[in-house]
């Protein structure tokens, strides 16, 4: 109860900013699916607002309601009234935790801390790649390493191609996700981390997931790295790339990378590199709406979250009529992979991936021109 | 409830409390549970959902995004919520007879995104627009920015079909510009809160978007100077698309919480022409530049641009976020007078704010008289709640004492029930309710609304 009491008062004057305009029911990736008044943002403000005042008694149900955000901010960045639920909704996961309601990652973050890896895989992945001391270090992420690691392989392939000297590490979970659903970072897998970093002796870092590449920027657990913390597209803009495409070429903003890390231009920069047909999306940059994949809303609601990546995927196919969807998430790219229909024609691809197979196309095609 | 599980299926429907506690509320202060919301997906399930509760006598309220200002869309006897959202098709647009058909729980936003193609609009844009239903437009007869040109959605009603309380579905109006058959029931539903059915569609009349605007923005140190300004301009033979003003505390809010950069001033005006060539807009906008500068301002500003333009109109865009940042608890009136008599209206609101010792801060639409006072107040301070109520309550009785209305757009909702009578005499609210009680004799439908 006095946990309780803490959490009302830390967080009082951030759960009444909310003025119930209603707003986020414009940008709420859940409730354009649901149209239910309890998946946007005011819905769920309301319930904190009531169990603050004494008015409502939390149950099973309000703890699994508060589960029912992707944490993609859209709400946040577009609320008239200033108020951050995304940041409310996260704290307020953590009280649940702390009364009592525990949610379905607490057995994940059991099992991070056994396996090192979000999905209790046993067998740590191995790309193949050199380890050991390197001017780059690449990290690569639980979903990429275990649910998209052909794709991840094609952007090693990039940047072997492009000559880049980087090494990998006997990476484990950053757990940084377990902030966001109701549970803590785990020191001992982080303190793993860097120190195989900071093994490497690498001056950069080069994370593929923009969710790890959250963590290591924002958590304090990794603020002793030593280096300097890119993600992939901040690196690869800078790089001259030798491959067009003459395809319709779209690209989704990540959550993370966008209103998470205000990284919108980069990946821009490289998709105009090599895309002279490149159409944004209606929603895009900040107001790009949220594949359904993030804040562990995949894990507890499989079936929504389908829901909502077919839902951005079926409008972007519309608005542009791309025959390439980008974007450099290994989540959104998993959960567009998952959604995209049989009859739709649409390619996804993480923009490194996509580009590592131009390179190969291109070497095929001259292959083939020298042979004939 | 079973049987409302069998008309709409069990993942329409719910009674589960913590999914009844986000439609207790609106916009505005006014709180209740229902026992039950219901998403109904076709007129015939609303239809069966109502004629259900006739029968049970629960009574039932129409609800689309839940934006209402008034309470109009709160429970506050209880009983059935129908979340009209899943009904939000655009049946049929023909740019050709100039209407769109669309179901009740189409966002205004996503009808004109889809008419903008064609060059049209339906003009009506509440500050709500992206969320704002076109069922909840008509239900409080909604508005916007661009009253004294456009109108409100009455305007633009040519026909509706609704579920009356007893269950019946009427199709009422007509596809055609002008139509004088029979009593204009269409219209009697406009602004009806959902007291007399649930709207369920809604044809429109649609208009061509105006292919040129200009944009002016002047302040002045006098309010007198700012009303003759506004009256000037209103009876100079043209009639500007936009006549907003913002207040003293208005401006020093904005000035002191963001970045826009204000002069010190009593009042702000921002003008607006529009039109289909761009001479004709020029010309008009010399008109109204000459006036506001005839009337002794301390500054004024044109726009060359667009991003001129969205620069001039950034305070009054800002208005709203910067008071619900300033103060997290505030109610937002829609009181509207005669336009000669906005100078009183603004003098006499700063007399009851001081009166009562609270913050007020005013802007609006000047060109149609309707003005937004928002009293700043702290929800969790018993003294301040009731300070809050008694600014309410003179602020009625000064729009009614200037021959105004208690509301413009937003509706009388619960928030304005009481003072009903302070408008309307004895022999308008008896017919009032003898219609009600003619339509809806069980008095099933959004009950204890306009206190009927």
């Amino acid at each position: 109860m006095t946990e309780g009491l803490q959490f009302y008062e830390k967080w009082r004057e951030a759960i009444i900013q909310c003025s119930r305009c209603g707003f986020c029911r414009a940008v709420c990736p859940i409730f354009d699916v649901s149209k239910r008044d309890l998946a946007n943002a005011r819905g769920k403000m309301i319930l904190l607002k009531e169990a603050m005042e004494g008015k409502l008694s939390v149950t099973d149900g309000v703890a699994q309601a508060l589960m029912r955000c992707t944490t993609c901010m859209n709400c946040t960045v577009n609320c008239p009234s200033g108020a951050e639920p995304d940041k409310v909704i996260k704290a307020a996961r953590k009280e649940m935790v702390t009364i009592g309601y525990d949610n379905l990652f607490k057995a994940m973050s059991e099992g991070v801390e056994k396996y090192g890896n979000i999905y209790g895989e046993e067998q740590r992945h191995e790309w193949g790649h050199k380890k050991g001391k390197a001017p780059y270090v690449l990290f690569a992420g639980c979903v990429g390493a275990y649910r998209e690691e052909e794709s991840v392989a094609e952007t090693i392939r990039l940047l072997d191609l492009l000559g880049v000297d980087f090494t990998t590490i006997d990476e484990v979970c950053c757990s940084g996700v377990l902030e966001d659903v109701g549970y803590k970072v785990k020191e001992a897998l982080a303190q793993h981390n860097v120190r195989e970093i900071r093994k490497t002796g690498a001056n950069a870092m080069i994370i593929t997931c923009p969710y790890c590449y959250r963590v290591f920027i924002e958590h304090p657990s990794y603020k002793d790295l030593g280096l300097e913390v890119k993600h992939i597209t901040q690196f690869l803009a800078e790089v001259p790339l030798q491959v067009k495409t003459d395809k319709r070429v779209t690209y989704h903003d990540p959550c993370d990378l966008g209103r998470h890390s205000g990284i919108y231009e980069e990946p821009r920069e490289i998709i105009r590199k090599i895309a002279p047909t490149f159409v944004e999306p209606e929603r895009t940059r900040e107001n790009a709406m949220c594949c359904g994949s993030g804040g562990g809303f995949r894990g507890t609601f499989p079936k929504d979250s389908l829901k909502i990546a077919r839902n951005r995927l079926d409008r972007i196919i519309e608005e542009t009529g791309a025959e390439i969807l980008l974007t450099e998430c290994p989540s959104c790219l998993h959960n567009f992979r998952n959604a995209k229909l049989r009859r739709q024609k649409i390619e996804i691809y993480n923009i490194t991936e996509f580009i590592a197979q131009l390179y190969e196309e291109g070497a095929s095609q001259e292959k083939q021109a020298a042979e004939g | 409830m079973k049987e409302l599980i069998k008309i709409v299926g069990e993942e329409n429907f719910t009674d589960a409390l913590e999914e009844l506690v986000p439609y207790s509320y609106d916009a505005s202060v006014n709180v209740q549970r229902p026992n039950s919301v219901v998403w109904p997906e076709s007129t015939e399930q609303v239809s069966q959902i109502v004629a259900f509760a006739n029968e049970q006598k629960i009574p039932v309220v129409p609800r689309g995004s839940g934006t209402s200002l008034s309470g109009g869309v709160i429970a506050i006897n209880g009983g059935i919520i129908i979340d009209l959202s899943r009904m939000n098709r655009i049946l049929e647009i023909s740019i050709e007879d100039r209407y769109a058909l669309v179901q009740a729980g189409v966002v205004c936003d996503d009808l004109n995104g889809k008419l903008a193609k064609y060059g049209f609009t339906f003009p009506p844009d509440p500050a709500s627009s992206s969320v704002a239903t076109i069922g909840g437009n008509v239900g409080t007869n909604a508005g916007g920015i661009k009253g004294a040109k456009y109108g409100t959605t009455r305007d633009y009603v040519m026909g509706l079909q609704v579920v009356l309380p007893t269950g019946e579905v009427m199709n009422t109006g007509s596809r055609t510009m002008k139509c004088v058959s029979g009593y204009d029931l269409a219209k009697l539903f406009v602004g009806s809160e959902g007291t007399l059915g649930v709207v369920t569609e809604v044809t429109l009349k649609v208009n061509p978007i105006p292919r040129y605007a200009m944009t002016a923005v002047a302040t002045y140190d006098k309010l007198e100077d700012a009303g003759n300004a506004i009256s000037q301009t209103m009876t100079s033979g043209l009639t500007p698309s936009v006549m907003e003003i913002l207040d003293r505390i208005t401006l020093k809010s904005i000035k002191e919480n963001t970045d826009i950069d204000l002069p010190d001033a009593e009042i702000m005006i921002l003008a607006e022409t529009d039109g289909y060539t761009r001479e004709e807009v020029q010309a008009q906008m010399d008109v109204v530049l000459r006036i506001l500068r005839e009337n002794n301002p301390s500054l004024i500003k044109t726009a060359q641009d667009e991003k001129e333009r969205l620069e001039l109109w950034n305070a009054r865009k800002s208005a709203y976020a910067t008071l619900a940042r300033i103060s997290t608890s505030f109610v937002l009136d829609d009181v509207t007078v005669p336009v000669s008599r906005i100078p009183e209206l603004l003098v006499g609101i700063q007399e009851i704010a001081q009166r009562h010792g609270l913050v007020v801060a005013t802007y609006g639409h000047a060109g149609d008289g309707n003005l937004h006072p928002q009293i700043l107040y702290d929800e969790y301070n018993a003294e301040q709640v009731e300070e809050m109520e008694r600014v309410e309550s003179d602020l009625f009785r000064l729009a009614i004492s200037l021959k105004g209305t208690l509301t413009g757009e937003h509706g009388i909702g619960l928030s304005k029930a009481d003072y009903m009578t302070l408008e309307h005499d004895v022999v308008e609210m008896d017919l009032m309710q003898r219609i009600k009680k003619t339509l809806d004799p069980n008095n099933i439908m959004n009950p204890g609304k306009m206190s009927l």
